[in-house]
């Protein structure tokens, strides 16, 4: 039903969005406005097993890309969202710890060092999957450092699932996605640990009035 | 056979299911003890057969070869004392008002679901659902950790959480990266992440690939089991849970994650040669080790202290590891079983002068030999065994490492740690002796002491007396264990 | 080359000349409108022009050479942009220096000679008005030539007219990522070295915000007229290169006859009258940017532009 032409153009895309999807997020300040970008994250990763399915005509990933939709574009956003919370303090990322210039140039740094780095992986397998992982892997790095540099809880875990999705895409890219029993129990993990970040989010609320991660500080040597 | 390996995995899950239905109540609790002793039994019987191989079950699900009974060991003897010194831990919480029923409900529910999934990492035979298990280990203790409801648990939990969810991702990321180049050798995809698989195709492996994959592995294997650079959750943790939950944290995950990572290294050796990891764990090991050693140094707080010696552990486990010989694997092993039994004792012992105290501060407990006896001789019991004194079992793990490292001639290596374990051994008979030694102060509280922390205190000593005085049977079973690994002689 | 593409290049510079007022002001009209206004008509910048050149030419006690003869030099750049740049048609004479190089070269050069001439009035709003000028530019040139670059790269040419057939001849490279990252940036990129908003208003007088203004505050008569005819003729110039590089179609070939010549015509100024009206509405819905919050827009468009050449060279697929 596709050409390969077709397929490598409509996988550029996908990934160029997801790609894009990460960029936005680094930039944005906005938590509400970050969640729903990593809605549209997830929704590109989706995409790619999708076109992988149509294009082989193959059942298989189509499931497997139905079940991330509904899992990274719905259900993982959803519950991040009701963690967002209503007080007008927490809406915002208050000053994140690298200006945002810094981070975008930061991010620019990044996403050459991923190609860098990926040059083996594409060198065993030269297909037109294979070619987008660089920029899956670019934000990897990215989310990495969006962790690092962010202050709010829901920061932290934006950036944790974003770490999640990329990895994901790198499995879907260079292998056609893991066992379905692993990308099953991986899902699963992924749901209860953002289950756990959020219970720890209206915790950290009710305990110190807020969630910026500054205030946890009690602990150290 | 599958039945053996099944039990482990199915009997805690059971406890689990009963306490989901029931609440906290003795009959759940006395499940999830008998759920912990079931484990052992089920490791005792498999420990016969396994000497000659690896055996399979469910189909090619399950694997149990000498690593995993030799886990499954620690597993079970660890896990029992732990559970069994709950039920009047978690008794004696409810009585004096430091935790509610949802909380204990929570606990009852969460620990044997620990059990279980500590049981499925070590008798995986595919490394995605090894892998699985151990993420599943993080999410089931996030809310024991945060058991007490303090802001300090909470800093903790999140901590932990945070950095293990992004160590276990990166470890996710070398997973998915091994699996590529075991397609690309051949494999078939339903079978490409099973361990005799990959051991078989190990050769063929791309190098390059394998290279990335082992870095990220050791990374991620590295963050749970609390080695540098992703350790700065260990101290926190383990030293804001409840106690019976930091001594299996201590005594068992850790090395849970360790075992996860010398599969991956038995694989990794065949294609790469054992210098990549080697190096690798040599630099993450002796780091981890400095930097355990001196914060252990500058503690005011004897459950982190209690932490830090246990990344000191894991930095000495490490070390072995990178030497690769025969008997460094298994000296590695008893280490890890000994170390097990010895910081569950010091873990309960100081779970209930904490509840004595309300705090965990070194400089507010004094004289614990004169009022309590029990609870002072399982404290000294499990530091003695914790610095290494003869005749108790760490005496001979650490003397055998030794060895193995000159053999393996990374002398210069077996220097700095011996110089820093030093450090740590004065560090811990310092404050040892501050909180055993000499006449207590004058308004100090009695300690409690419920009856089944008592008992699993009573056994813990037995277990490691009986450990140091001679390994027995166990020796074998290390050994055949190393050989397995494929460690060089 | 033939003498009908001299004639075509020759009619570009013209049209340039006599259109640009007419885009200024019809953004101003499309603005008008938007806000409930009627506006001053599509014509007004014309006569405001006509006014100025009449009146009495002024120049402030202490300003040197530079002062004087800045706006020649930011017209003459421009007009010689539009000479070189493939506008109506393919084939022009001075084809082979429609290099992406030479194109950023003259807009920069444009861009200093004003900027000198701020300084040169020796006043604060001048020197003020400069310094905010010359580090938008510092941050948008790097962006324009990644941009360009990326888009030059499946053609393999940075030769604009080279740049423009390699996607009159392959219609679907629009639509690749590397384009549209790129077009993300170029846009960005425009606003910013235009003067536009989000990122400088073009009618205000306040201290506070000027950028573009404060640099000009001390121009007067005929050699105002030329700054503001210079400033149309940029924003001119920029949005053809948009509308060519992007949506090149109606433009006449390497050799074209009358027709192709007038059917070039009639495309680019549909084009450019599009592209303007869409700039004019997007400013009516956008306030401006802080100034210290400019620099995070244009880092943020440098990193479309590097993710653009990143893109295009490391996706694209092998079949050229």
């Amino acid at each position: 039903m596709m050409t390969q032409a077709t397929y490598a153009g409509v996988l550029d895309l996908t990934v160029g969005a997801f790609l894009l999807a990460a960029v936005l997020i680094v930039w944005r300040r906005e938590l509400s406005s970050i969640v729903h970008l990593l809605a549209w994250q997830g929704a590109a990763l989706a995409a790619i097993p999708l076109a992988e399915g149509i294009y082989r005509g193959d059942a298989g990933p189509i499931v497997v890309g139905v079940v991330v939709l509904v899992l990274r574009a719905g259900a993982l956003p959803v519950l991040l969202l009701q963690a967002v919370g209503t007080a007008d303090t927490e809406r915002r990322e208050s000053t994140p710890l690298v200006n945002t210039t810094s981070s975008l140039l930061i991010t620019a740094g990044l996403t050459i060092l991923a190609y860098a780095v990926t040059r083996p992986i594409i060198a065993l397998n030269p297909a037109p999957a294979t070619r987008a992982v660089p920029a899956a892997f670019a934000v990897i790095l990215i989310a990495v450092f969006v962790m690092v540099s962010r202050r709010r809880a829901l920061s932290q875990a934006v950036g944790f699932l974003m770490l999640d999705n990329s990895i994901t895409a790198t499995a879907f890219l260079i292998t056609g996605g893991v066992p379905l029993i692993v990308e099953l129990g991986a899902s699963l993990d992924v749901l209860f640990a953002v289950f756990v970040l959020g219970v720890l989010t209206s915790r950290m609320r009710r305990t110190f009035g807020g969630t910026d991660l500054d205030q946890l500080r009690e602990l150290r040597d | 056979m599958s039945i053996l390996l099944l039990v482990p995995i199915l009997a805690p899950l059971t406890a689990t299911a009963l306490a989901a239905l029931l609440g906290w109540r003795r009959l759940t609790a006395s499940v999830t003890v008998f759920a912990a002793l079931a484990v052992l039994v089920a490791g005792a019987m498999l420990a016969l057969r396994v000497e000659s191989g690896a055996h399979f079950g469910v189909g090619h699900l399950l694997r149990a070869d000498s690593l995993s009974v030799t886990m499954l060991l620690v597993i079970g003897t660890v896990g029992t004392l732990a559970t069994w010194a709950s039920v009047g831990y978690i008794d004696d919480e409810l009585h004096s008002g430091h935790t509610d029923r949802k909380s204990a409900h929570l606990y009852g529910v969460l620990l044997p679901l620990f059990l279980a999934a500590m049981a499925l990492a070590v008798l995986a035979n595919n490394i995605g659902v090894m892998w699985v298990a151990i993420e599943a280990t993080t999410v089931a203790t996030a809310f024991l950790v945060g058991h007490h409801r303090t802001r300090a648990a909470l800093e903790a939990t999140w901590k932990y959480v945070v950095i293990c969810s992004v160590g276990i991702a990166l470890a996710f990321l070398g997973t998915v990266l091994l699996y590529f180049a075991s397609l690309h050798a051949g494999a078939s995809s339903a079978h490409a992440l099973d361990i005799d698989t990959l051991l078989n195709n190990a050769p063929q492996l791309d190098p390059d690939v394998t290279r990335l994959a082992a870095g990220l592995l050791l990374l991620g294997y590295g963050a749970k089991a609390g080695l540098v650079p992703f350790h700065t959750w260990l101290a926190d943790a383990h030293s804001q849970a409840p106690a019976p939950v930091s001594a299996l944290m201590s005594g068992v995950l850790l090395s849970v994650a360790f075992a996860s990572l010398l599969r991956v290294k038995s694989v990794v050796d065949l294609t790469l040669g054992a210098g990549f990891l080697r190096t690798g764990l040599l630099v993450v090991g002796l780091l981890t080790l400095l930097i355990a050693a001196s914060l252990l140094v500058v503690q005011t707080d004897f459950k982190r202290m209690l932490a830090y010696s246990s990344m000191e552990n894991m930095g000495l486990v490490a070390i072995a590891a990178a030497a690769g010989t025969e008997l460094a694997i298994a000296a590695l092993l008893l280490h890890v079983l000994a170390h097990g039994i010895g910081k569950s004792l010091a873990f309960l012992a100081s779970g209930q002068l904490q509840a004595a105290h309300n705090s965990t501060a070194i400089s507010a407990v004094t004289g614990v030999l004169t009022r309590s006896r029990l609870i002072g001789v399982a404290f000294v019991v499990g530091l003695a065994v914790l610095i290494g004194l003869p005749p108790f079992a760490m005496f001979a793990s650490e003397l055998s490492i030794s060895r193995a490292l000159a053999g393996a001639n990374l002398e210069w290596i077996l220097g700095a740690a011996l110089v820093l374990m030093t450090v740590a051994f004065s560090a811990l008979v310092r404050n040892g002796s501050r909180m055993l030694l000499g006449q207590p102060a004058p308004d100090s509280p009695t300690i409690p002491l419920p009856g089944t922390v008592a008992a699993a205190l009573i056994t813990g000593i037995v277990l490691s007396v009986a450990l140091g005085l001679s390994a027995g049977p166990l020796t074998q079973l290390f050994q055949s264990a190393a050989t397995q690994l494929g460690a060089s002689q | 080359m033939s003498a009908l593409a001299v004639v075509a290049a020759a009619l570009q510079v013209v049209c340039v000349l006599a259109g640009a007022p007419l885009v200024v002001g019809g953004m101003r009209q499309v603005r008008a409108r938007l806000e409930g206004r009627a506006g001053g008509g599509v014509g007004q910048p014309w006569r405001d022009l006509r006014k100025q050149l009449r009146k009495q030419q002024i120049t402030p006690r202490g300003t040197t050479v530079v002062f004087a003869v800045a706006p020649a030099i930011a017209a003459g750049s421009t007009l010689l942009i539009a000479a070189i740049m493939p506008i109506f048609a393919l084939g022009s004479p001075l084809d082979s220096t429609a290099d992406l190089f030479g194109v950023v070269g003259l807009l920069f050069l444009g861009t200093v000679a004003l900027t000198l001439a701020g300084l040169d009035t020796g006043t604060a709003f001048g020197g003020m008005g400069s310094s905010r000028e010359i580090t938008i530019a510092a941050l948008v040139e790097p962006t324009i030539l990644l941009a360009v670059f990326a888009l030059s790269i499946p053609g393999q040419s940075a030769n604009l007219a080279a740049i423009v057939s390699a996607t009159l001849h392959n219609p679907g490279q629009v639509l690749s990522l590397g384009s549209v990252l790129a077009f993300v940036a170029l846009v960005i990129v425009i606003i910013a070295e235009t003067g536009r908003l989000p990122v400088d208003n073009p009618s205000t007088h306040l201290e506070l915000t000027m950028i573009h203004e404060a640099m000009v505050l001390e121009y007067a008569g005929p050699k105002l007229a030329l700054v503001e005819w210079a400033s149309a003729m940029r924003l001119t110039v920029l949005l053809t290169l948009l509308a060519n590089l992007f949506l090149p179609w109606g433009i006449a070939g390497a050799d074209p006859s009358p027709l192709a010549v007038l059917l070039g015509l009639v495309a680019i100024t549909v084009k450019v009258a599009m592209l303007a009206g869409a700039l004019a509405a997007g400013e009516v819905f956008i306030a401006k940017l802080r100034y210290f919050r400019v620099p995070e827009l244009l880092a943020g468009s440098f990193l479309l532009a590097l993710l653009a050449v990143t893109a295009s060279y490391f996706l694209a697929t092998p079949t050229h």
